[in-house]
Parts: structure tokens; C-alpha cells; sequence
């Protein structure tokens, strides 16, 4: 359970690609994603899976991204049966499995690499209104927070003979009930608290608050979203008009 | 034992520890030096790393979390973390249910329980709206209700006024002279001193200390170097002893002149 809720978490990992401008690195999610969508045969999404796990490698997270994609394995088997089922035949179906799988690689790679404040700086830059953006962030960033007080009501409920993986399905989700009441009646408090506590400390004071860090693009930055569009393109072109055997 | 944590933490280093049954032991010890890692391997909610947890003898490896529970009960340090039910009944009967009791016990365990903590008056209430030290007592009432030979309190004073402090204090003198095995980890050295358990000392994940509480609280260069401060009276027997004529031959002496004092 730790393993795989730890592989959804920011972690700061020093490497030329984190090192990138946050807006780049969105860039790069959101050609993998669209890349993703538009391959419509086996090939053209392995291709595009390698490049995941080549950049994931480059970012020195491929543990980390490859965790979710193993999560995201037991949706995609789902997926690939769902459509065998209904009659797409083995390769369509082997596709749209692997398409998500590429979706999900090309998003956590985005989201693994990006610490909350880089977020914060995309969603500003994007003249997302700033309580929308402090309720997101501070939503991202209390995810640890709220994972320990899931496994700590876990602990204290099974100190008390809960067993979590007992029984049928309706059961199991049942027994969630002592550990999600917790856990709802926790964060609502803590979100009380914190809106007093960052009001103490002047939240909202003025319209138009200053920022500690500001987004620059250098000239590694630039020289990546170059390249990185002139592949884009590239691909684009492949995927139109080649045809992969399968 | 060893334990490591998945981070590659090592939070506990080569601890040995024999408690023995009806006994009353205080953990004591900074931050992050091991206690609360400890206590949760006796109902095994987590499983060392190396070496291993005898329970009544008997190796707990391969026993569930649920069944080690019905003879080790575990009250955790924030309430909050465990209420969850419509009514204080339905909080203490929880547990109870979940071990299988039948309904005339069920019936006793919770009368017994709604008195022993005080809580008659509210068993209809929704836990939520219970005061602080109320939350406390419940969180006790909804483990103590099914009997367990064993009784991990962890820092059970956390946030508790003098009155409930003293209620928790009766509590556990009670319990442990009904015969329960009583552990409490603590940051509450006036708590532990007004108990006189045996106390065990931890640091960096390993007990560097286990005696009497009086003995032990008088090392203060050891208890200095775990961030456990002396309770006041020891430190005040402490700096009269450094005075030529000292009313007290030793602090037992000075404990047992102030108990008489305040009776």
C-alpha cells in the first residue's frame, strides 16, 4: 500500500530534467499525451512508451514512474479485456491497453518530476485566479499529510480487530467505513485550522502578492523546447502518414 | 530486533526487552528515538526487520494484527484517529463486535466501560462532540472494553488538563492493580514519576537504559543525553543533596516525605 501511494508523491530528485522549467516539462507531458492519443497501432505506442521510459530514465524517477504505470497495469488489463470482449480483435484491444498505460506515463512523468511550488508558478503564469491555485497546490502538497493519517487510522483500527482484507468485496468496502470517517472528520479539521493559521499570518492582506520565485527561461530551456517541439512535429508527421505493420 | 523502514530508516538497533506479565513499564525517550516504533511491533502492525517478538513464548510472526489484539490493546496517542462511530456505544462496542463477543457480554464489557471512564451520561452522543480529555477516556473505554491482558498506552497526557491527567493517572493505577500488563510511552516524566514503573530509556533506536523509575531518573547525564528531563522533584532532591545539610539521605526518602505531605 506505501509502495504504491509513494510512487504518486513528489520527491525532489536533482537531475537535468527536473532542473527544467516547469512550463517545459509540461510541454514535453503534453506531446508524449496527444502523441498517445493519435497512435492507433501497437508499434506506434510502444515507440511511444520507450520514449517515456527513456526520459523517466533521463529524470532519474524511472522507478518512481514506473510504479504507477505497474498500477496502472491492473486498469489497462481491464481495458484490454473489456474490448477483447466486445469484439475489437487482439491488436486494437492490445492498443488501447497500451495507450493508456503511455497516458499514464506521460502524466506522472509531469506530475513526479514537478514539485508543488513549480505547479504553483505554471498555474499562475496561466492567470489561474490565486485562491483556485492556493487550494490546488495546498491540495497536492498535503497528500503525504493526509496518506500518514490514512495509515495511522489503519493502525489504530486494526489495533481494535478491523480486518481490512476480510471478506467479500461489499465487506472490504464496508470495513473502509471506520478508516474513511477518520480520515474525512481529520482533513476538515486541519483545513479549518490552516485557513486560520495562514489569515494569522496576513493570506489575503493585499490583492496582489509578490512572488519569492519567478519562472526564466535559460538557455538550456530553450534549446530543449526546440528540440523537443521540432520531435513533436516529427512524430506528428510519422503517425499521419506511416503506416506501422501492426 | 532490528526494524528498518522502507526510506532505509533504521528505527530500532539491536533492541532486547523482556517484559513479563503484570508489570508496569514507562518508555521514555526523544523524538524519533524508537518508542512508538517499538510498541506497534507487539500487536504487530509492523514486523521487524530482523530478529523476532515472543508473545507468552510464542513467536507473533505469523499471527494476524486482529488476533494479537485481542491480548494486546493499543490506544494510540490522537483520538482522532480512531472515533468514527455515530454514538460513544457503538465506538466502545466497535472492537468488541469485531472479536466476536456475544450480545450479553457485549452488554456488560460496554456497562462496565461507560462507568469505569465516565461516560454514562454521554452514550448516546456522537463521539465527535466530546471534549478533548472525554475523546481520551473513550479512545480507553473502546480498548480497555475487551480485556486485554496487555495495555500500551501512547502518550497517553498529550494535550490533557491536570484534572484528566490525574483521571488518566487513577486509571492506569487501577488497571495495573486489577493485574494488566501496563506499557506507556511518554513524554510526561511527572506522569511516569507519579507511577514509579520500570522505566526504559531509548535513543537512536536502542534502550540505553532499564531500571527502577527512582534509579533511573537519577542519572541525569544519561537522561540528558536522550532529551528526557528529570522530574522536579529529583532535580530539586538533586540541588539540596549539593547543599551541606540535606533534609534527605536519598530521593526515595524525599519521594516518600512529599507523598506523605500531600496526604
Amino acid at each position: 500500500m506505501y509502495w504504491l501511494a509513494s510512487g504518486l508523491l513528489y520527491r525532489r530528485v536533482v537531475s537535468p530534467f527536473t532542473k527544467l522549467d516547469p512550463r517545459i516539462k509540461l510541454l514535453i507531458a503534453i506531446e508524449f499525451f496527444v502523441l498517445s492519443l493519435l497512435a492507433s497501432s501497437v508499434i506506434g505506442v510502444a515507440i511511444i512508451i520507450a520514449s517515456i521510459v527513456a526520459v523517466a530514465a533521463f529524470a532519474r524517477s524511472l522507478r518512481r514512474v514506473g510504479r504507477t504505470v505497474a498500477f496502472s497495469l491492473i486498469f489497462a488489463t481491464f481495458i484490454f479485456v473489456l474490448n477483447l470482449w466486445i469484439g475489437l480483435g487482439l491488436l486494437r484491444s492490445l492498443t488501447f491497453a497500451l495507450r493508456f498505460i503511455a497516458i499514464i506515463g506521460s502524466t506522472s512523468i509531469f506530475f513526479i518530476t514537478t514539485s508543488p511550488d513549480e505547479l504553483e508558478q505554471i498555474m499562475k503564469w496561466m492567470r489561474i485566479p490565486r485562491d483556485v491555485v492556493f487550494a490546488f497546490v495546498t491540495a497536492v502538497r498535503f497528500i503525504p499529510v493526509v496518506m500518514l493519517d490514512a495509515f495511522q487510522i489503519m493502525d489504530a483500527q486494526k489495533s481494535r480487530g478491523l480486518e481490512l482484507e476480510k471478506g467479500g468485496l461489499l465487506s472490504r468496502v464496508r470495513n473502509l467505513i471506520p478508516v474513511l470517517i477518520p480520515l474525512v472528520v481529520n482533513s476538515v479539521i486541519r483545513s479549518g485550522e490552516l485557513a486560520e493559521a495562514m489569515e494569522s499570518r496576513g493570506y489575503g492582506s493585499t490583492p496582489k502578492p509578490t512572488s519569492l520565485y519567478g519562472m526564466r527561461l535559460r538557455w538550456y530551456d530553450k534549446a530543449v523546447l526546440v528540440l523537443s517541439l521540432a520531435v513533436f512535429v516529427l512524430a506528428l508527421y510519422i503517425y499521419h502518414f506511416y503506416t506501422f505493420p501492426f | 530486533m532490528t526494524f528498518v523502514h522502507q526510506n532505509g530508516v533504521k528505527a530500532l538497533d539491536g533492541v532486547s526487552l523482556t517484559i513479563e506479565k503484570h508489570e508496569l513499564v514507562g518508555i521514555v525517550g526523544e523524538n524519533g528515538a524508537g518508542k512508538t516504533t517499538l510498541v506497534r511491533h507487539i500487536n504487530g502492525l509492523l514486523r521487524p526487520t530482523s530478529g523476532s517478538v515472543l508473545i507468552d513464548g510464542a513467536d507473533a510472526r505469523g499471527t494476524s494484527v486482529a488476533k494479537l489484539s485481542r491480548k494486546i490493546g493499543i490506544a494510540f496517542q490522537n483520538p482522532d484517529h480512531q472515533l468514527f462511530s455515530e454514538s460513544v456505544e457503538h465506538e466502545i462496542t466497535f472492537a468488541l463486535k469485531n472479536f466476536g463477543f456475544d450480545d450479553a457480554l457485549i452488554e456488560q464489557r460496554l456497562n462496565w466501560a461507560l462507568d469505569f471512564f465516565g461516560l454514562k451520561e454521554y452514550h448516546k452522543s456522537s463521539p465527535l462532540i466530546l471534549s478533548g480529555g472525554e475523546k481520551k477516556r473513550l479512545t480507553l473505554a473502546s480498548i480497555l472494553a475487551w480485556d486485554p491482558e496487555v495495555v500500551v498506552l501512547d502518550e497517553p497526557t498529550v494535550g490533557q488538563d491536570a484534572i484528566q491527567k490525574a483521571k488518566l493517572l487513577e486509571i492506569a493505577r487501577t488497571l495495573h492493580s486489577a493485574g494488566k500488563t501496563i506499557i506507556i510511552v511518554s513524554h510526561d516524566v511527572e506522569f511516569l514519576w507519579s507511577l514509579q514503573p520500570r522505566l526504559v530509556v531509548m535513543k537512536r533506536g536502542r534502550v540505553v537504559e532499564d531500571g527502577p523509575c527512582a534509579v533511573v531518573m537519577q542519572e541525569r547525564e544519561l537522561l540528558e543525553d536522550a532529551r528526557v528531563s528529570q522530574p522536579q522533584l529529583v532535580a530539586l532532591y538533586e540541588s539540596l543533596s549539593r547543599r551541606p545539610a540535606s533534609p534527605f539521605q536519598d530521593v526515595s526518602q524525599a519521594l516518600s516525605w512529599v507523598s506523605g505531605e500531600r496526604r
